[in-house]
């Protein structure tokens, strides 16, 4: 891989020093066609509901969402509203009574699991909200784990992971554990290893709900610099209003629907 | 990186690393030295036919048992002795008899009567006392091991044996009967006298092949001229004594079920240990499935965890039934482990872990990567 960088507005391999980073086709899309874009993710009429106590009850109500390469996109709405209900369906996992979704061009409604598994694998970043981190492995090991699913041998993904790491300011807790980190550090840490494959889509859920306020911002600050760089698209589920500055666009949910 | 996440992870948890650690061991233990002990009992069954020097062993037709001969006549040694390829015939005489305690008190014993000038039958080794310790006319070898028994005879000391007088002149180790009954050895004439049984009968003849001899074409002809007996090469009697007392006495069942158990016990408790580890970690798994990991993939993890708590509790298991073995077996109690018996338990709890590694598999399989995102 090279890291030649055609685009001028992301930071060129000085600014950042992490090698075997290259960019995504996608991102000159972005930038060089005012054109209509093929979105990176489109939803169409989801519904799913639930059985509870033997009644089946609608958590999601036809919803139709898109998110546009390189777009960052806010889910909000009060909690019971399904944010986390389509942000799963979305990322695949879980599966929706109806409706049709697409991954560029790709319809992805419909695969069995392995097929979710490897899309998921290739294509989607996760960020969850207790940062789920592996506590056996080290820093440096939790992010090199999509790359070594992929094939990497482990030495160079854990040279890419730490190089990573670096650029988030955890150059000192690449070896650590992360019991012996600070909710802030794993965040991050969780963060690198959903970007370390340069996924299109990265999903969110209240990636700042166990943060205090200042390493949240911190996070989102990352989140940020990161997805515009390798031109991902976001979706962030969250109530933290702190961070709304953070959106290109925001969707409120009520009751399984937007607003 | 499957590796990687696998030990990393066992690793991680040591308390429950450590119990299925001890599982694996234990079975590994219980089964050698059951299996051992085992091997070390029934093999005196057939000590008196190992240790006798002879090629081919000639009994009454259908002789089972080397302790529970019925007699044949001993001249029959003149018709084996013309027998193509038999170099030496001797017969031998074994029979129970009553031996004199000090305190008064009679103790059981099998008397062994062996020929002069041969070694055929001559399954002990004096290592106290007189060498040619049945030369003396009354003179018989009892074994060290039996010194309890036979309260604490010493070398010289008078003691009678159905009622006749006779004199302890050397001292064997190790030669022990399956029975609880002492062997005695003593002059085959000696033998003849204290027996109330027909004197011209011997209780077997044994035979020394000329080297270059088939054992088995022997046993065809020697049972061809004398109807009335079997000849068996002393392997094949040897097997045959065993397997008398394993299907007569229920050994090989006994035995069996106590190591099944020792198995058993292993693979619940690796079973469970394992088990244990994945409920632990079950929101860990379903991370790596939300973010890629296929479920075979995480399978593999898991069987890659059982098969190293399997190795290293296998090899630690070994060490410790070695040094067992060699710290806890004695001439009386022997432990006797073959080769074949460590390969093939190792093997046998090598595969139980991998068996084992399916209890968790079941949870693992229900795993819903959903989950990751709800916590
Ligand atoms: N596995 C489930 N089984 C039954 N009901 C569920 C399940 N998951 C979510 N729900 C219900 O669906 C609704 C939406 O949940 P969720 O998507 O988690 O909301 P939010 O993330 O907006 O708080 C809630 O009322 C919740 O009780
Ligand atoms: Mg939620």
């Amino acid at each position: 891989m090279t890291t030649t960088n055609p685009n001028p507005n992301t930071p060129g391999p000085v600014a950042i020093p992490v090698t075997g980073l290259g960019q995504r086709e996608h991102a000159n899309q972005l930038k060089s066609s005012s054109a209509p874009t093929q979105p990176a993710l489109e939803a169409k009429a989801i519904a799913k509901s639930y059985v509870i106590g033997g009644q089946a009850r609608p958590v999601l109500d036809g919803i139709d969402f898109h998110v546009d390469p390189g777009e960052c996109v806010f889910l909000a709405g009060p909690s019971g509203s399904g944010k986390t209900t389509l942000l799963s369906i979305l990322g695949l996992l879980l599966t929706s009574d109806s409706g049709q979704l697409f991954l560029k061009d790709r319809r992805v409604d419909g695969l069995n699991e392995v097929e979710r598994t490897l899309v998921r694998r290739q294509r989607i970043g996760f960020v969850f909200q207790r940062f789920q981190l592996i506590n056996g492995l080290t820093a440096e090991d939790n992010v090199a784990i999509p790359l070594t699913m992929d094939g990497m041998p482990m030495r160079e993904a854990r040279d890419r992971a730490g190089d990573l790491l670096c650029r988030m300011g955890l150059q000192d807790h690449c070896k650590a554990l992360p019991t012996s980190m600070s909710p802030g550090q794993c965040q991050r840490v969780a963060l690198a290893r959903a970007v370390i494959n340069e996924p299109e889509l990265i999903l969110a859920d209240e990636p700042t709900a166990a943060l205090d306020g200042k390493s949240g911002k911190a996070v989102m600050e990352l989140l940020h610099q990161l997805t515009k760089e390798f031109a991902s698209s976001t979706v962030v589920v969250t109530h933290d209003p702190r961070i709304y500055e953070y959106a290109d666009r925001i969707c409120e949910m009520e009751n399984g629907r937007f607003k | 990186m499957r590796w990687n996440l696998a030990y990393r992870t066992l690793l991680h948890d040591r308390g429950k690393l450590i119990a299925g650690l001890v599982g694996v061991i234990f079975s590994v233990v219980l089964v050698n030295l059951q299996g051992g002990l085992f091997f070390g009992l029934i093999n005196k069954a057939s000590l008196l036919v190992d240790r006798s020097n002879a090629d081919i062993w000639i009994g009454h037709r259908g002789m089972h048992n080397v302790d529970f001969p019925h007699g044949i006549p001993e001249r029959f040694r003149f018709v084996v002795a013309g027998v193509e390829g038999v170099a030496e015939v001797e017969p031998i005489r074994i029979g129970f008899g009553e031996i004199s305690l000090p305190d008064g008190r009679f103790e059981d014993c099998v008397i062994v009567g062996v020929t002069e000038g041969t070694d055929l039958g001559r399954a002990y080794e004096v290592l106290e006392g007189q060498e040619d310790a049945l030369q003396y006319p009354d003179g018989i070898v009892v074994d060290r091991c039996d010194d309890a028994k036979l309260v604490h005879p010493e070398i010289g000391e008078i003691r009678e044996i159905n009622g006749r007088r006779v004199r302890v002149m050397g001292k064997s180790e190790g030669i022990l009967s399956f029975l609880v009954s002492p062997y005695v050895f003593m002059s085959y004439d000696q033998a003849v006298e204290l027996s109330t049984e027909d004197p011209q009968n011997a209780s077997y003849l044994l035979v020394r092949t000329e080297n270059d001899s088939d054992p088995g074409q022997i046993c065809r002809q020697i049972e061809s001229l004398l109807p009335d007996v079997s000849a068996m090469p002393a392997g094949r009697y040897g097997r045959v004594s065993i397997h008398f007392w394993m299907t007569r006495a229920g050994l090989g069942v006994s035995f069996g079920a106590a190591a099944m158990l020792g198995l058993l016990v292993g693979l619940v408790m690796v079973g469970q240990t394992l088990y244990a580890m994945v409920l632990d970690r079950i929101s860990e798994y379903a991370t790596l499935r939300a973010i890629g990991l296929s479920e075979r993939e995480l399978l593999c993890i898991l069987g890659l965890q059982s098969a190293l708590v399997a190795t290293i509790g296998i090899a630690i298991g070994m060490v410790i039934t070695v040094i067992l073995k060699t710290s806890l077996s004695t001439p009386r109690v022997t432990i006797e482990i073959p080769l074949m018996l460590y390969v093939g338990c190792g093997v046998l709890i090598f595969a139980i872990c991998l068996f084992a590694a399916g209890l968790p598999y079941l949870r693992v399989r229900r795993i819903d990567p959903h989950t990751a995102l709800q916590s």
